[in-house]
Parts: structure tokens; C-alpha cells; sequence
């Protein structure tokens, strides 16, 4: 595991409900799992999650970190937007690539390019008005701002600012970690650690779980995330897949849900 | 062009306070005075919701200039702690419309401690109503205190509700300490003119 402070923390950081990027609006189909009275106990919860690790975070998600990890260290913007193409065609729900894109792409703005974009305020003028809206659309004063100095982040930032690829969140989060010295390993561990404790956040909030049961959950789930990420770490982008029908099932169904408080 | 370019009115306050009346008196009025404006409503529950949403402003703004954002029951985080969802909902609006001047996001229901993220609202308001308690103002919340403007609403529920306006007024004067506060009743109509007065002079013409 990591000794050095920096990509220790980063790792902290990266897995933290804490970082800004709309992970709490997600909640995978468990929103509708619960419209649905599919989950009673904390023991069924448990089981539908270690589903989700086994089925979607270990085959589709952890390769897909995996892989973008590899490619960012190489350099390989080819083969990293490979790896973004190949996790959006094989996650079936839409609200699923949703969830993933947007959250992808704030992560992105937030740390692919934080070093090299103007800071909102900078100009030393908190209230922005029309007119100073206005007036940078006249002067395009956007075109003034540089990147990140790490020029395969900021090629890759770019390319999904101008939609030509989707930026999923685990593609985004293996180049971060492949950047600030984590290890691969701990890139997809970190990954399916903050999976986890968002749906099971968003189960919390949902349903009628205790702190201690979800706890417990997650406890027991902490082995099941290390097995998931050993048995991916090394596949071949070819490999990603996922098979969760339920789970699917249940996502595309939440898009007409009588209840939804999620994105997802 | 993105969020940046914008101006943003935030628009929070607790359940049932008159967010979305006031936002309903306030799209027309901006929209008449030859503004392009975006709504953004948060925790719009079904597309049910999202669609009657539509249909009230249908003959005023387009239809894809109003979106509804789920915060995954964090009404709070949604605009204060991490407001990324609503910020890429306003990011969509700019790239289909480059014109767009100014958009209101309404909050979903808060208690009195929400406050907006400064990158997400240039200009606050906090709406409350008499009908919640003539002890509001005076316990100080700090969407109370710190909103740019506070609308007290449903003033004509007063009489109701056992709640005596004066000492609402006088409350409300201590509370914030100077800075502006508008009765309105929403229903009737009475204060908006006041209230888009203060928005023109902080937001629009600032």
C-alpha cells in the first residue's frame, strides 16, 4: 500500500464523499431497487452489493481505471480515449452513463485542469452580472486559459470539454491516480471503495438502514472490493464487461420512476 | 461559453415558503424586460413534475431553458457543498444557448441553515413565509442572515396563523443587521415590483 504522504492522501482525496463531484445524486438502480420493495434487510442489501462489485466494479469499472491508468502513464491519448469508448459501450442503463459522464467530467474540471484554469473570482470581483457576462462572451476571454502542464491531462481535459469523449468517472479517476503516484492497484481499490460507500450512502438516505448495519455492510464488503480488484487489475481492455441484468434492469426502469430523488 | 458567463440567482428557503410562486412572477417580469433566462429547479421529483414545470413557463422561455437536477435527497449539498450537478445543468443551457443572460436555480426545500455556494449564485435569496412561525427571523439561520435579499411571504396569512407582522419587521430589521428584506405576498402579487427592483440593481445593471 502506499508509504509516500502525497499519493496517500491523494488516494484520500480521490475516495472522499467530500470531493465535489455529484456522487450524491447517484444511486446506481438502488433507488428503484427500493421503489420496488427489492431490499428489506441489511443482509439483502449486503448481497445486491457485493453483486454490483462482482458483476459492474470489478469487470467493467475496475478494468476500465485499470487500463486508463496504463495508457495515461504511457502517454497514449489513443489508447486512453480506446478505454473511455469501451466503458461507455458497455454500460447498457442510460442513466448509469449519465451519472458516470457528469461526474467524470467534474472531476475532470476539478483536477485534470486545476492547476492551469482562472479561478472563478480572480478578477477580484465576487457578484458576476449580465453584463460581465456579456462582456466576456464579446471579449471571449475564455480563449486566454492555459492547461494543467501535464499535457496528456489536458489533451484528454479537452476532449471531453468538447464532447468528443464521454469522460467517464473511472477513466478520469485512472488518469488522476496515474499522474499523482499511486499505484495501478490502488487506483482501482480506491475507485471501488468510493463506489461502494456512495450506493450505500444513497441507500442510507432511501431507505431505513442504521449507521452500524451500514457499517457492518462495508466492513464485510472490504475484502470482497480487494478480491474484485486483484482478480481485474491486469485485464485487457477487450475484457470489459459487465452482467448485472437486474441491476440494469432497474436503472432503465428508475427513468420513469413515480419516485426519484436520484440522477440514477 | 459555461457557467461562468452567466449570471445566477439562487432562489432557497424552506418547504412550502413561495420559492416557486416567486420564481413564477419573476421569469415573465425578466423575460419582459428583454432578458434570456434559464430555470433550474432542484429535486423535481418525477418528469411529471418536470413537465408541468415546462407547461407554466411555455409561452415565456423555451422549453429546453428549464431542467430539473435530483440531489440524491441532499438538498443542502446540492447547492453548497457540491452544486457540480446544477453547474453542468447551466453549462448544458450556454452551449445551446450562447445569449442566455441569467438563471434561476431554486433550491428544493431547505431549513434556515442553507446558504448558496458563491460559485453557484451570484445574487441569494432566502424566501420564508409567516405561516412557518413568527420566530423565524430572529433564530438567525444563516440562510437568513447571509442571503443577498430575504423575502418574507404569505404576509396576508398573518392574521391566521397568530403571527403579528410588526414583530416579524422588527426581527427581521435586527437579524439582518441592514441589509435588505421585502414582505411579499406571492399569491397576490404584492412586493414582487420590490423585489425585481433589488435583482435589476444587484444582478442586472451592477
Amino acid at each position: 500500500m502506499a508509504t509516500e504522504p502525497a499519493p496517500f492522501l491523494t488516494a484520500l482525496r480521490l475516495s472522499d464523499s467530500f470531493l465535489p463531484t455529484g456522487g450524491y445524486t447517484s444511486s446506481y438502480g438502488l433507488e428503484q431497487y427500493l421503489n420496488e420493495d427489492r431490499i428489506e434487510t441489511a443482509d439483502e442489501l449486503g448481497k445486491i452489493i457485493r453483486g454490483y462489485l462482482e458483476r459492474i466494479v470489478g469487470p467493467c469499472e475496475t478494468v476500465a481505471v485499470a487500463n486508463a491508468y496504463e495508457t495515461a502513464a504511457a502517454g497514449d491519448l489513443e489508447g486512453l480515449l480506446a478505454v473511455d469508448e469501451r466503458l461507455h459501450a458497455v454500460t447498457m442503463a442510460a442513466e448509469f452513463r449519465e451519472s458516470s459522464t457528469k461526474a467524470g467530467r467534474q472531476l475532470s474540471e476539478l483536477v485534470l485542469v486545476e492547476d492551469g484554469r482562472r479561478r472563478v473570482g480572480d478578477d477580484g470581483k465576487h457578484r458576476h452580472t449580465v453584463e460581465d457576462g456579456r462582456r466576456r462572451r464579446a471579449s471571449e476571454a475564455d480563449a486566454s486559459e492555459s492547461g494543467s502542464g501535464r499535457p496528456l491531462e489536458t489533451a484528454y481535459a479537452e476532449a471531453i470539454e468538447r464532447g468528443e469523449t464521454p469522460g467517464h468517472y473511472p477513466v478520469v479517476f485512472g488518469v488522476v491516480a496515474a499522474q499523482r503516484g499511486l499505484s495501478k492497484r490502488e487506483a482501482c481499490l480506491a475507485q471501488a471503495y468510493s463506489f461502494v460507500t456512495g450506493v450505500l450512502g444513497a441507500t442510507q438516505r432511501l431507505g431505513r438502514f442504521s449507521h452500524t448495519d451500514i457499517q457492518s455492510i462495508l466492513a464485510a464488503l472490504l475484502p470482497v472490493i480487494t478480491d474484485v480488484c486483484d482478480r481485474h487489475v491486469d485485464d485487457e481492455i477487450a475484457a470489459m464487461a459487465s452482467f448485472a441484468p437486474l441491476t440494469e434492469i432497474m436503472g432503465m426502469r428508475h427513468e420513469r420512476a413515480g419516485r426519484r430523488l436520484f440522477m440514477s | 461559453m459555461g457557467y461562468r458567463d452567466v449570471a445566477k440567482i439562487g432562489i432557497g428557503g424552506p418547504v412550502g415558503s413561495g420559492k416557486t410562486a416567486l420564481v413564477r412572477h419573476l421569469v415573465p417580469a425578466l423575460v419582459e424586460r428583454d432578458y434570456e433566462v434559464g430555470v433550474i429547479a432542484n429535486d423535481i421529483m418525477t418528469q411529471e413534475d418536470a413537465d408541468v414545470f415546462r407547461e407554466s413557463f411555455a409561452d415565456t422561455i423555451p422549453e429546453d431553458l428549464v431542467d430539473g437536477v435530483e440531489t440524491g435527497a441532499c438538498p443542502h449539498t446540492g447547492i453548497r457543498e457540491d452544486p457540480s450537478m446544477n453547474l453542468a445543468a447551466i453549462d448544458e443551457f450556454t452551449e445551446s444557448h450562447p445569449d442566455l443572460d441569467v438563471v434561476i436555480v431554486e433550491s428544493g426545500g431547505d431549513n434556515l441553515a442553507a446558504t448558496f455556494n458563491p460559485e453557484l449564485a451570484d445574487y441569494f435569496l432566502f424566501v420564508i413565509s409567516v405561516a412557518e412561525g413568527e420566530d423565524i427571523p430572529r433564530k438567525r439561520g444563516p440562510g437568513v442572515t447571509q442571503a443577498d435579499l430575504l423575502i418574507v411571504n404569505k404576509t396576508d396569512l398573518a392574521p391566521y396563523v397568530d403571527a403579528d407582522l410588526g414583530v416579524i419587521e422588527r426581527d427581521t430589521e435586527t437579524v439582518r443587521g441592514g441589509d435588505p428584506f421585502v414582505f411579499t405576498d406571492c399569491k397576490a402579487g404584492t412586493g414582487i415590483e420590490d423585489v425585481l427592483e433589488h435583482i435589476e440593481h444587484e444582478v442586472l445593471f451592477a
